[in-house]
């Protein structure tokens, strides 16, 4: 088999791309709609995501592939109305997830859980808009609470949060990854679809 | 002309796997109808696999020799260019198509290859006359029954005009009337001249189509038949193959069944789906109990819709009265079991044992193992169920309603694909389950299961009840009139 | 998952008629603008412009209720932020806030994706790929979701069913087990059909290296100059603003 994309493996990359996405959203659609559950929504989601992302990586292993689940990935959630932040995100963190897997030959199990969880951080661009938001209403909170006390807030917020956040996602990646290969075991080598 | 070369495959790795078949010699010649058939698993669909070249191009495992279509050796040229000459149709009407909506899908094979826009135009317009598609045009392709799904995906290898069609048993998932229309455009091909190979196990619908049968066995063809010679062995010959019925009217001997004693009430059987017109209306009604019921009926006539209300998967829908007590739908979710038509669905868990187990209220080893054992699968007791064969998967989904004490047990379609050996088998299981006082009901299609075991029939059209009787001398005359004397509906020209 | 199907046919087809390419570009000004910027200065009245987008649009489809009760949704969320941003303060005015602000932002967005994907089959959203050269490498894969997406749907109805049969108790309270009770027969059943597709297509054709035909005529129109121009003014006043506050 050569090492180029073959049509066969588009069509599995499409596969998981929507297993990937639906099983995402499941999790997501009920827990987004409660505001303050937004910041562990991406952990939850990169929890659940490593079980068909696992398989995935049992079934297609050429360099490229990540890459283009992140773009697809992205894109999905800008036209669902979540705004295109998630493309370039995607491609970026989807592209050191190739790289990742690729240096340990799409192998190695080590090598799989890191690159799912570098992979995963493209969440982080659908937090984007969630980040202007909080400023906004950070300065209306300010009209309520005093500027000096937001101004603090303010301050120390954003990015603080955004490193809780990310690293919420990346831990919960790794243990999603686990999940998944655990999951793996369990069911799908014994069913011959691996 | 096609021409296999001492063919051998076998599929997997370094052909770990196995199956596939040995030493396959074969010529077709242009223009003729072959039939590949053979109990499952005798290598006829690795046949047309070879033909259509996804061996060894998708199916990954170990070939030798050559196979040629007229002139290309398939074996070796891309697939991209074997589509211009092989069009392939599948057994599976659900998982062969690769567009949402109708129209795309009729043309997607010409709009890959490259074809100019103008003369696909001009082809869809002829093919949407010849397989009189106008209604199911630009129509959104689940939405479709099967039968529209083979057709769709008939066309669409019809537009791409390959001088050599194989087919994967077509006929697997569709009902008596789908069948007919099947055999109408395999008639229409080989009247244009094209080469047709079928693995099949239905064979009733291919005789005056079929010019040369080819019985398989354990990958190796065993016997070449011409039709003639095929049509004079009697039935028994046929039976002792392995193979399906030739002539349907062969099935039609009375047997000795016992029809259903008793009779369950059912009240309020009216269901509508969400933004449809109503799928099933049941004035108050009884229907036979304690028996093996077939509950036939075209597509959309409301037979799923019916057992779905009836197993309690719709809430509010109807009232059943046995044995003196009422079954609201909540109360038939615990007193009924459907066995799906993909079972895959209703497995659960890690082990075959765990699947009984965990169906039960007071979980007992020796129990479950009793009732596995009843059901022949001790030897899987260990096995993953999604890792077990077709029929073993069926059965492990009954332990599971039986463990959970179900009364009464729905089977929907359970022969769709299945060879003589297997369906005599479902037969044997569903008189099992009888004898163990249990109602049991099937939707099929498939004549010979109801010949085989079904003690009643009743009859669906348009959401409604139209008939139902015992499987006595008057029951197989409306049987045979509903199953042979079929007219074509909406034959292609 | 029904609601994001693609559209099955160009024929039975009311509104407005727009080349794909102008519908993802409206839906890229809508998203990024609603979602990325702060209300402040000339935002205030693009905004509310913004967001009458997938109302005329649902309206131009003639789906009346539809685009009333979106209108009715927003109009209510925008009163309320505005009653918190002024009147209210503390806590209340913060939850109010968080709630509607939300609302706000990503209701347009949500319902312009919707009405793009209503609208559009999956041969016109492939084919303005096509011409916006987009490698097939990305075409195939995406073409592959959009037709998995109601698979899905349907797959896992039959799961539930059989989750269903087999009692509520099924599971129990065991959250990993719940969730592996319904994603390992979701996934071998995808998987499945997956492989049996794959191997359809190519026997059809598909991955020739040649140039697909594409059977639907694309192609901008009057309508979409407007759009267009409406979008450019949109982002123009946007970056405007950007420029004066720098």
């Amino acid at each position: 088999m050569s090492n180029k994309l073959q049509p066969k493996d588009l069509i599995n990359l499409g596969l998981f791309t929507v297993l990937y996405f639906v099983i995402g959203c499941c999790v997501a659609i009920p827990v987004g709609f409660v505001p303050i559950f937004l910041p562990v929504l991406g952990a939850l989601w990169s929890l659940v995501t490593g079980i068909p992302f696992m398989l995935f990586l049992t079934r297609v292993k050429k360099f490229g592939m990540v890459t283009i689940m992140g773009f697809l990935s992205g894109l999905l959630m800008g036209l669902t109305g979540m705004g295109f932040w998630g493309v370039p995100m995607g491609v970026i963190f989807g592209f050191l997830g190739d790289l990742i897997l690729k240096s340990g030959g799409y192998k190695s199990a080590k090598k799989s859980l890191i690159g799912y969880a570098v992979f995963s951080l493209w969440m982080m661009g659908t937090y984007i808009p969630m980040y202007f938001m909080v400023e906004d209403s950070w300065a209306n909170f300010a009209a309520s609470f005093g500027e000096e006390y937001a101004d603090k807030v303010m301050a120390a917020m954003p990015m603080w949060s955004m490193a809780l956040v990310t690293g919420g996602i990346f831990v919960f990646a790794i243990l999603g990854g686990l999940l998944g290969k655990a999951i793996l075991k369990k069911h799908f080598a014994k069913t011959g679809i691996v | 002309m096609i021409r296999l070369e001492h063919v051998t495959f076998s599929y997997g790795e370094d052909g770990a796997q196995g199956g596939g078949v040995q030493n396959i010699n074969l010529n077709i010649e242009t223009g003729q109808c072959i039939v590949l058939c053979g109990e499952s698993g005798c290598g006829k669909t690795t046949i047309t696999r070879l033909i259509n070249g996804l061996i060894p191009h998708y199916y990954e495992g170990k070939m030798c020799g050559e196979v040629w279509v007229n002139g290309a050796k398939v074996s070796v040229q891309p697939l991209y260019d074997t589509a211009r000459i092989v069009g392939s149709v599948f057994q599976n009407p659900r998982s062969q198509f690769f567009n949402v909506d109708t129209t795309s899908e009729i043309t997607f094979g010409c709009e890959n290859l490259g074809q100019p826009a103008q003369s696909i135009r001009e082809r869809l317009e002829k093919t949407v006359q010849d397989f009189r598609l106008k209604q199911l045009m630009g129509r959104n392709i689940f939405q479709l029954s099967g039968g529209e799904k083979q057709k769709i995906a008939s066309a669409g290898v019809s537009m791409m005009a390959p001088d050599v069609i194989v087919l994967d048993e077509p006929s697997s998932n569709l009902d008596a009337a789908a069948i007919l229309d099947l055999r109408a455009t395999l008639a229409a091909w080989k009247s244009q001249g094209k080469t047709i190979v079928v693995s099949e196990h239905r064979l009733y619908y291919l005789q005056g189509i079929a010019d040369r049968f080819i019985y398989m066995a354990a990958g190796q063809v065993k016997k070449e038949y011409s039709a003639e010679e095929f049509e004079q062995l009697t039935a028994q010959q046929r039976a002792d193959m392995g193979l399906r019925t030739y002539r349907l009217e062969d099935l039609l001997s009375p047997k000795a069944l016992q029809p259903a004693t008793k009779q369950m009430a059912l009240r309020h059987f009216c269901f509508a789906y969400k933004n449809a017109s109503q799928t099933l209306c049941l004035r108050d009604c009884n229907i036979p109990a304690n028996g093996i019921v077939g509950i036939i009926g075209n597509n959309g006539a409301g037979k799923s819709t019916f057992s779905r209300c009836f197993c309690g998967l719709e809430n509010h829908c109807g009232k059943v009265i046995w044995n003196g007590q009422s079954y609201r739908p909540k109360d038939r979710l615990n007193t009924c079991y459907m066995v799906m038509q993909d079972v895959n669905h209703q497995l659960f868990t890690e082990t075959v044992l765990d699947e009984v187990l965990i169906s039960m209220a007071d979980a007992s080893r020796e129990a479950a193992e009793k009732i596995l054992a009843d059901l022949d699968l001790t030897e899987v007791i260990d096995r993953h169920p999604m890792s077990l064969s077709g029929g073993q998967k069926q059965r492990v989904a009954i332990a599971s309603a039986i463990a959970s004490k179900r009364a009464i047990l729905f089977f929907d379609e359970p022969t769709s694909g299945l060879d003589y050996l297997h369906m005599k088998e479902v037969a044997n299981v569903l008189r099992q389950v009888r004898d163990r006082g249990m109602s049991v009901y099937v939707i099929t299609h498939d004549l010979e299961l109801i010949l085989d075991c079904c003690t009643d029939i009743i009859h669906f059209e348009s959401g409604t009840i139209i008939d139902q009787f015992p499987m006595d001398g008057a029951g197989l005359e409306k049987i045979r009139s509903y199953f042979i004397n079929k007219k074509i509906i909406n034959a292609p020209k | 998952m029904n609601g994001v199907s693609f559209s099955a046919s160009i024929d039975k087809r009311k509104g407005i008629t727009l080349d794909p390419r102008t519908k993802l570009l409206l839906l890229l000004t809508v998203t990024t603008l609603m979602l990325s910027t702060s209300n402040e200065g000339l935002m205030t009245f693009v905004k509310p412009c913004l967001s009458l987008v997938p109302f005329l649009l649902i309206l131009s489809e003639r789906r009346v209720k539809t685009a009333g009760k979106y209108l009715l949704l927003y109009a209510v969320c925008f009163l309320l932020e505005r009653i918190a941003l002024t009147t209210l303060s503390g806590l209340l005015s913060f939850t109010v806030l968080a709630l509607t602000s939300i609302m706000t932002r990503f209701a347009p967005g949500i319902m312009t994706g919707a009405w793009l994907i209503s609208s559009t089959t999956v041969s016109e959203f492939i084919g303005a790929m096509e011409r916006m050269h987009i490698t097939e490498k990305i075409i195939i894969p995406l073409s592959v979701i959009f037709r998995f997406f109601p698979t899905i749907s349907e797959e896992y109805q039959a799961i539930r069913d059989a989750m269903k049969m087999r009692g509520i108790r099924f599971g129990g309270k065991n959250l990993l087990l719940m969730v592996e009770y319904r994603l390992v027969p979701l996934m071998v059943s995808v998987v499945k059909i997956g492989d049996e597709l794959s191997a359809a297509a190519l026997t059809r054709g598909m991955g020739a290296p040649i140039k697909r035909t594409n059977l639907c005529r694309i192609g901008f129109r009057f309508q979409d100059g407007v759009v267009l121009l409406f979008c450019s003014v949109c982002v123009g006043l946007f970056l405007c603003q950007q420029f004066m506050m720098l």
